[in-house]
């Protein structure tokens, strides 16, 4: 695409340098990274010395900038790059940022600020208060459109295998919407109480509060909604597709199968489950134990999946799946876990007493209780199962419990939770053991496991490094049961004819697609990964439900975008980077009892209290700013919120460029002495502006300590400017009068205020600028010439200001005020410096862009075909930086007829 | 006047949300100002501020139309169930 002119930055200046050219019929790109044009006069309250409003000067141009027919405005939008070409054309890089909201339908309603729940600091209200997430920049702005900023995606989420939208719903608790957070775990899967107590909580571990003092309790969270629901409601509280006629079989019902059975029965399919067991649930049901995970918390869960029609046969095993699709099924999914114990693979495994950590589980969730009292029990191996059964054995009343494990603990893939709460209930641990034999008295029962020491070696394929037998180590432990939990598998014999079986007797399917061969069937969860967990078996399940939906509409299966095409995740040290410092919050503990002799199989882990959970996720960090809670979705009634939508990069060959980017404020926190970030009621003179403003944050002019219409209100000038210390010689040259414009203001709206302007010179040149200083003067306004050395709070809030009085004998004063002013200067703009490659922008010495020839050639900068309108080269107020585009304008205009006829009349 | 060090401000914004509800719970009685407000929640009236004219800028509350002798304005919750 191709332009005459691109304009970066649409403040005045930008808007005025566009709408002359394009009135010039030149074509004009204009490129502004803000979601409205407007820059920062759009703001203020009023101009000076008219006092005419900011609004109504502004307004015409912004929306004469938008509809004019030859400037194409990419507003959202930044500038990556521009580049000269040798014929002395520009190519530009401009990356137009993902709104997240498809503004052809927006109607700027708002009902999705409203609903948001991430407030953030308003920057176009001088972060005196907050906005939400998604947002319409102010209520101005054109085009009036809101956007959903968006750092990324939040750690919590990012590392969930199964998609949980956990900033969403730890921002929902936070703003007491437990019902809606609740939801928001129900639609990706059934199973929320199940994940409130069983899931080992990878977002915990990736949260960005975990580096300071913690992490936000999410998995507790969750669990506190699934209870809350579940006490209070009746069903799952959802409305389902109509029926589409098409019917899917799912084999097992582990995580996997109901959580794919769950997305599927909401589409509308008729969906029935076969479960082998005589209950449902997999390991949920029969290998985890309820004192980690209540039975009645899966079987609350797993009427979520039938209350949507969903038929569970249980007590029935399926060997023949094309016999299973041959019943009138659409689609058959195979979702039936890892049921095989790995055998020890030593002698004497068949002894009476020798049980695999499945079986044994799995007996003790039917209440089929092993009579373990008295017996010394060793659980060999090192995983979750292992810890599981160690557990449960010390329930079941067993002398003493050892786990042999032949690597250290460091390697144990355990979750270490597992591990320290197995010790704390008094669990042993034999580190670097492997069996060799299992041990048998005459009547064949167990007495004994013969294990020998090992020592690590090399790593081997996994990374850990592997364990090596210690030669003459041989040892016995004395035991009466011995339960083996080294690994599971996939049973392979209902599918092994049908699909092929992969390393480990897994199901072969595509792992994208989750289809095999035979395009009806589909695989999900740890029979086609491997022992994995609940997290991935979800993951699973939902990919497989997108998939089946997809192949049976005819719809290309080209990737699951929740989990193959996400928003990259935001950086995490980029997020506690965004405050200079953090209040510590006590993390909230779960507060577990363990006994060292349990037995029982209640649960261990008391539930959050209402306050807990308000408070636990008061302290998350809203790393991704939006948190993916979906109430704009829910609330837009245009349907136009897109979170899938990406930032796009667009090339540009344009014939010269105008720099607009105006400029920064100076930062009032580097003059420690007047106070701004310490002193609640010392402010700056943009915020006043915005107090000013008739779009103003609160509801007249208040100081932000307590909310009290202040009475005294002083004035500190040269804030960072004509101030060697702060490192900014130069006179910003409209403080003075904005000043003055903020006394009259104030005086007009608060008749009884008293306003002091505490000042080193007034610069008041500018045509009827006096005129306007004499008539602030006349209104009451109170001018004292003298620097401000000193700005001390009183308990109150108040103010006292120690300054110099020149012109009263220059004694040191003190005065008392209830609002402080600091009428801060300006800085550049020190982006532009990265918008040109290869052939640097130049730079005055205190890097505002440079124009080499100022005097007579305003605008020029020392790359030709690229010119500087407005505040990007120095300090100006409105007047000046609209006649400084004029000049730009005028360069543009010369350089690109000059360019024309170099083209007709080669030189 | 809080003793301690401020917060930052965005620190305190990310609050509101969390905020309504205590706040909402404030004015079930009738209107207050931010001062009665900050008293009521326990917080510092500094933080109070921010939140209230969050809520108020979102239709939570408004303020009565003149403030007290002292200055301070009070402010009601607008048709909101507040659950205790």
């Amino acid at each position: 695409m191709k332009y005459d002119v691109m304009v970066v930055g649409s403040g005045i200046a930008g808007m005025e340098s566009s709408i002359k050219l394009g009135d010039m019929g030149y074509k004009v790109l204009l490129v502004e990274k803000e979601a409205s044009v407007g820059g920062r006069m759009i703001l203020l309250s009023k101009v000076f010395p008219t006092l005419d409003c900011a609004s109504c000067i502004s307004g015409p141009k912004m929306s004469s900038t938008i509809n004019h027919p030859n400037i194409t405005t990419m507003t959202y939008s930044e500038v990556e790059g521009i580049r000269r070409a040798a014929d002395g054309t520009f190519n530009a890089t401009v990356k137009e940022k993902a709104r997240y909201i498809d503004w052809n339908t927006c109607t700027g309603c708002q009902d999705c600020e409203r609903a948001c729940t991430v407030a953030v600091p308003d920057q176009f209200n001088a972060e005196l208060v907050p906005r939400h997430a998604a947002y319409i920049a102010f209520p101005q702005a054109v085009p009036k459109k809101a956007v959903i900023e968006r750092a990324g995606t939040s750690p919590c989420i990012d590392s969930c295998p199964a998609g949980i939208k956990a900033h969403g719903y730890v921002s929902l608790i936070r703003s007491g919407m437990f019902e809606e957070a609740f939801q928001l775990v129900l639609d990706a899967t059934p199973l929320v109480g199940t994940l409130g107590r069983a899931c080992y909580a990878p977002c915990e571990t990736d949260c960005s509060r975990a580096k300071l003092e913690g992490t936000i309790p999410i998995r507790r969270l969750k669990r506190y909604v699934a209870d809350k629901h579940y006490s209070e409601q009746d069903g799952p509280g959802i409305t389902v597709a109509e029926p589409n006629g098409k019917s899917v079989a799912i084999v097992g019902s582990g995580p996997a199968g109901l959580t794919a059975a769950w997305q599927l029965a909401r589409l509308g399919y008729q969906v029935r489950m076969f479960e082998a067991a005589a209950r449902a649930g997999g390991f949920l049901r029969h290998a985890i134990p309820a004192y980690r995970l209540p039975h009645d918390v899966v079987e609350q869960d797993i009427a979520n999946v039938t209350a949507l029609g969903v038929e569970i046969v249980t007590s029935h095993p399926v060997r023949d799946l094309e016999a299973l699709k041959n019943q009138g099924y659409d689609a058959v999914l195979v979702a039936t876990g890892t049921p095989r114990s790995m055998a020890l693979g030593v002698p004497g495994e068949d002894a009476a007493g020798v049980f695999t950590g499945l079986d044994f589980l799995r007996k003790v969730s039917l209440d089929e209780l092993p009579d373990l009292t008295g017996r010394a029990v060793v659980v060999v191996g090192g995983g979750n199962v292992a810890m599981d059964a160690a557990r449960t054995a010390r329930r079941l009343g067993a002398s003493e419990v050892r786990v042999a494990y032949r690597r250290g603990r460091e390697e144990m893939p355990a979750h270490t939770a597992e591990i320290d709460e197995a010790e704390m209930e008094g669990v042993h641990f034999d580190y670097l053991v492997a069996p060799v034999n299992v041990v048998s008295d005459e009547s064949g029962a167990v007495s004994g496991l013969r294990c020998q020491r090992m020592q690590l070696g090399e790593a081997d394929a996994s990374g850990r490094r592997r364990p090596e037998p210690i030669l003459g180590s041989d040892f016995v432990i004395p035991c009466g049961a011995i339960v083996s939990a080294i690994g599971m598998e996939p049973d392979d014999r209902p599918f092994e004819a049908v699909t092929g079986v992969a390393r480990g007797h897994r199901i072969k399917v595509d792992p994208i697609t989750l289809q095999s061969d035979h395009p009806y069937l589909f695989a999900a969860g740890d029979v086609e990964s491997g022992a994995t967990d609940i997290t991935r078996a979800i993951g699973h399940g939902r990919r497989a439900a997108y998939m089946i939906d997809n192949w049976l509409n005819d719809r290309p299966l080209d990737g699951f975008p929740l989990f193959d095409d996400p928003l990259g995740v935001v950086d995490r040290d980029e997020v506690l980077a965004r405050q200079t410092r953090h209040t510590h919050r006590g993390p909230v503990r779960a507060h577990s009892v363990h006994s060292s002799a349990p037995t029982d199989f209640a649960e261990i882990e008391p539930p959050m209290t209402e306050e807990e959970a308000l408070f636990g996720a008061g302290g998350c960090l809203d790393c991704g700013v939006c948190s993916e809670c979906q109430e704009c979705v829910k609330a837009c009634p245009a349907d136009s919120i897109k979170l899938d939508a990406k930032d796009a990069l667009h090339e540009f060959e344009v014939g010269a460029v105008v720099i607009s980017t105006g400029h920064k404020l100076f930062a009032a926190d580097l003059k420690p002495e007047y106070g701004f970030g310490r002193y609640p009621n010392v402010i700056t003179g943009m915020q006043m502006d915005r107090l000013l403003a008739p779009t103003r944050p609160f509801n007249t002019i208040l100081r932000p300590g307590d909310g009290k219409v202040p009475d005294r209100i002083a004035y500190v000038s040269c804030t960072g400017s004509r101030d060697e210390t702060t490192g900014n010689p130069l006179c910003s040259k409209f403080c003075c009068m904005y000043s003055i414009k903020q006394n009259q203001l104030i005086m007009g709206s608060l008749p009884l205020a008293d306003v002091t302007m505490h000042y080193m010179d007034m610069r008041a040149a500018g045509k009827r600028y006096d005129e306007f200083y004499e008539q602030a003067k006349d209104m009451g306004a109170t001018y004292i010439k003298g620097r401000v050395a000193k700005v001390t709070e009183k308990d109150n809030g108040d103010l006292i200001l120690r300054y110099e009085d020149i012109e009263n004998g220059g004694g040191i004063v003190e005065a008392e005020y209830d609002l402080v002013v600091l009428a801060v200067g300006i800085q550049p703009n020190r982006e532009v410096e990265r918008l040109f490659g290869g052939e640097p922008l130049g730079l005055d010495e205190y890097y505002y862009v440079a124009e080499p020839n100022a005097e007579i050639e305003p605008g020029q900068t020392d790359i030709p075909g690229v010119f500087v309108a407005g505040t990007a080269a120095g300090a100006k107020d409105i007047v000046d930086s609209i006649l400084h585009a004029g000049a730009a304008v005028a360069q543009v205009a010369a350089h690109l007829t000059q360019s024309e006829l170099a083209e007709v009349v080669p030189v | 006047m809080s003793t301690t060090p401020l917060r930052e401000p965005r620190e305190v914004i990310r609050e509101e949300p969390l905020m309504h509800r205590p706040i909402l719970l404030a004015l079930s009685d009738g209107p207050l100002t931010i001062p009665e407000i900050a008293a009521r929640i326990e917080c510092p009236t500094e933080e109070t501020v921010y939140w209230v004219m969050g809520m108020r800028r979102y239709g939570h509350l408004v303020e009565l139309e003149e403030a007290d002798d002292d200055g301070y304005f009070p402010y009601r919750a607008i048709d909101r169930e507040v659950e205790s």
